[in-house]
């Protein structure tokens, strides 16, 4: 008996390849533009994600009609089958799916095997038993698209019948090509390619957003511009200086305050927390009985000198971080500055007015 | 876009669909116009199991001749192949079309000529742009409009049609009257079986009658009503009354098929009361 081997795939040519990227690219596409539209606010961009793939599977189906009428055009074969084995694979109602592996014996072929699903009548189902004879009906170009002929024309029903068929080996067993790997990379690449191209294509809208993008608060306003930034709101103010500059240069630290409570109400602060290049103030919310004080009390033009004297003199050779914290906690206003180095941490405590209190050296 | 943007879209749209469609349909290359269209015969007409699939249809075995070639074809309503097969006999004339040189895609048609113009789509585009002027006159002029625009037609509609099916209902009823009825026998019940996504389980079901004219034809046919408790009908004996030029129409109650006729008349006039009400008020209210 001549073996029957897979039909050789249909779509593993150039073309199909291109029509996978093609879609792998329209789906990244898609889904960046709703993505991106939705981050950069962008309703044409967001309509275009909604668009693209009703027009690309629009294109598709035209271009598709060609290749549909002419596979419609041929007409399906019929042949004999005998059941090899069946098995129902759920449902236990009305139509019930079967897995069915039949050998299929074509008038002018050789016999081979194929394995398939179909949906079974439950009252239908004593009709199939293995070694039972069939009629099926499969395309020419594509016979694992078995289907079962329920009710065969009279010539068809006389000759299963008669007909006595002979198991086809498994190896003649004829299946749908698989698509390969080939398909799953090309199509990814598509897909990551889309969706670059959307993204390259909005970058500076993008950027520009994330920058500017606020964390949390409706209430959130920020600034940027190249040595420092801001961050803020209702509850909270935070600076940024760029490379190479410090809060411990002179007047910049009161620069940073006055720049979070320039036009606003007088605000109190719970705690402003300062390190090299970071300031952090919590605001007090209104009508919240909490231990607050002025943020622009603070002796901001005494601070340079405290963090130096907590860097000199208290047993940290070689500081790493420094850290200023001023809160109210205690009752009064209080400036801890803390050191931290290959010694250890230190810390020393200054009042409202920068005048040290307390030294903790390092231990 | 606001919405007289978005209606007056609406309208540009469907209006240039359904004159491409017209379109086609004058240079007569619409689907419907291309498709061959012949009378089949039944060869031979068997039983359908009881508790067998309602959607398979009555299995029959047709024939007929594909006329440009003449060749002659023999075929089982077997899967999706078109109307279903709910009344059959020996000899009985079934609607077959199929696209052009494609004799093996045919599809059974209970009325071979519906569809032959292709105007289907195109007619609902029309709709679609009427329902949308009827919108827009009920946003620009106000909501009065939107009466006069759903009311009128119709009213129209029913006023024309209620004389023609009173006359068709009448005509339908004396032609069951007119021979003696004949026994019959429900041979099997066919079922539905359909599950949702909760799993409930919805399950319809036909009777399935045989019963022989005076003229000697053996029918077979689904028997949607007149019978009472459909689903322990199997082997309960029955009275059909049929039309003698057309056993396909036919009934197991002739009382019930004239409360019907009265329903549906009280039916329809209603409605045309309604529709002529909501024209007055509208008429008033512009």
């Amino acid at each position: 008996m001549t073996i029957v081997t897979s039909a050789p795939p249909t779509h593993s040519t150039p073309v199909a390849l291109a029509r996978t990227f093609l879609a792998g690219g329209v789906s990244g596409t898609t889904l960046a533009a709703l993505v991106v539209g939705v981050v950069v606010e962008s309703v044409p961009l967001f309509v275009t994600g909604l668009v693209l793939p009703v027009v690309y599977g629009l294109l598709r189906f035209l271009a598709g009609r060609p290749r549909r009428a002419r596979e419609a055009a041929v007409a399906p074969r019929t042949a004999l089958a005998m059941i090899e084995s069946l098995k129902a694979v759920g449902g236990d109602t009305g139509d019930i799916p079967v897995k069915f592996d039949l050998t299929v014996a074509p008038d002018d072929a050789s016999a081979y095997r194929v394995e398939f699903r179909q949906n079974i009548n439950l009252v239908d189902l004593p009709d199939y038993r293995p070694g039972g004879i069939l009629v099926v009906r499969y395309p020419p170009d594509q016979p694992w698209r078995v289907k079962i002929v329920k009710r065969p024309t009279p010539e068809w029903e006389d000759r299963a019948a008669a007909a006595h068929l002979d198991s086809a080996p498994g190896q003649a067993t004829v299946s749908e090509p698989p698509e390969g790997g080939a398909f799953d990379l090309v199509a990814l690449l598509g897909l990551l390619l889309g969706a670059a191209a959307v993204v390259l294509l909005f970058r500076v809208e993008l950027f520009e957003q994330e920058t500017t993008a606020a964390p949390s608060s409706s209430s959130t306003t920020s600034v940027s511009s190249t040595s420092s930034s801001t961050v803020e709101s209702a509850l909270s103010g935070t600076v940024s200086l760029g490379p190479g500059q410090s809060f411990l240069d002179d007047g910049e630290l009161r620069r940073a305050v006055n720049s979070l409570t320039a036009g606003k109400d007088p605000l109190q602060a719970i705690t402003v927390v300062v390190q090299e290049r970071l300031l952090s103030v919590v605001f007090s919310p209104a009508g919240v009985p909490a231990p607050q004080f002025d943020p622009l009390s603070l002796p901001y033009e005494r601070l340079p000198a405290l963090v130096k004297e907590a860097r000199t003199t208290l047993g940290v050779h070689a500081p790493q971080t420094w850290q200023i914290t001023a809160d109210g906690l205690t009752g009064s206003l209080t400036i801890k500055v803390g050191v931290t180095g290959a010694e250890g941490t230190a810390s020393l405590e200054a009042d409202g007015q920068g005048q040290v209190v307390r030294r903790t050296p390092a231990r | 876009m606001g919405w007289n943007e978005f209606l007056t879209l609406w309208c540009g749209v469907f209006g240039a669909m359904a004159l491409l469609g017209f379109g086609r349909s004058l240079a007569g290359v619409t689907r419907g116009q291309r498709m061959v269209r012949v009378m089949g015969r039944i060869e031979r007409v068997r039983e359908p199991r009881h508790d067998g699939s309602l959607s398979d249809g009555i299995p029959v075995v047709v024939s007929f001749r594909d006329p440009s070639t003449g060749q002659e074809f023999t075929v089982t309503n077997d899967g999706d192949c078109g109307d279903l097969v709910t009344t059959a006999w020996t000899g009985r004339e079934i609607g077959v079309r199929y696209p052009p040189g494609r004799p093996h895609a045919f599809k059974f048609a209970d009325d071979l000529q519906d569809g032959r113009r292709g105007l289907g789509w195109p007619s609902f585009a029309v709709f679609l742009v009427y329902v949308g002027l009827v919108v827009l006159a009920a946003i620009d002029w106000g909501w009065p409009w939107a009466l006069l625009g759903v009311g009128g037609p119709l009213a129209v509609a029913i006023a024309c049609a209620l004389p023609r099916d009173a006359r068709h209902r009448r005509r339908h009823l004396d032609r069951l009257a007119s021979v003696a009825p004949v026994q019959g026998r429900v041979i099997a019940v066919v079922k539905n079986v359909q599950t949702n996504e909760d799993g409930d389980t919805f399950v319809s079901r036909s009777p399935v009658v045989a019963f022989t004219t005076h003229e000697g034809t053996a029918v077979l046919a689904y028997c949607d009503s007149g019978l009472l408790d459909p689903a322990n009908s199997r082997g309960r004996d029955v009275t059909i009354h049929y039309a003698p030029d057309d056993p396909g129409v036919f009934t197991p109650d002739l009382a019930a098929e004239r409360r019907t006729r009265r329903t549906d008349l009280t039916c329809s006039v209603v409605v045309l009361l309604v529709a002529v009400a909501a024209v007055v008020v509208g008429a008033v209210m512009v």
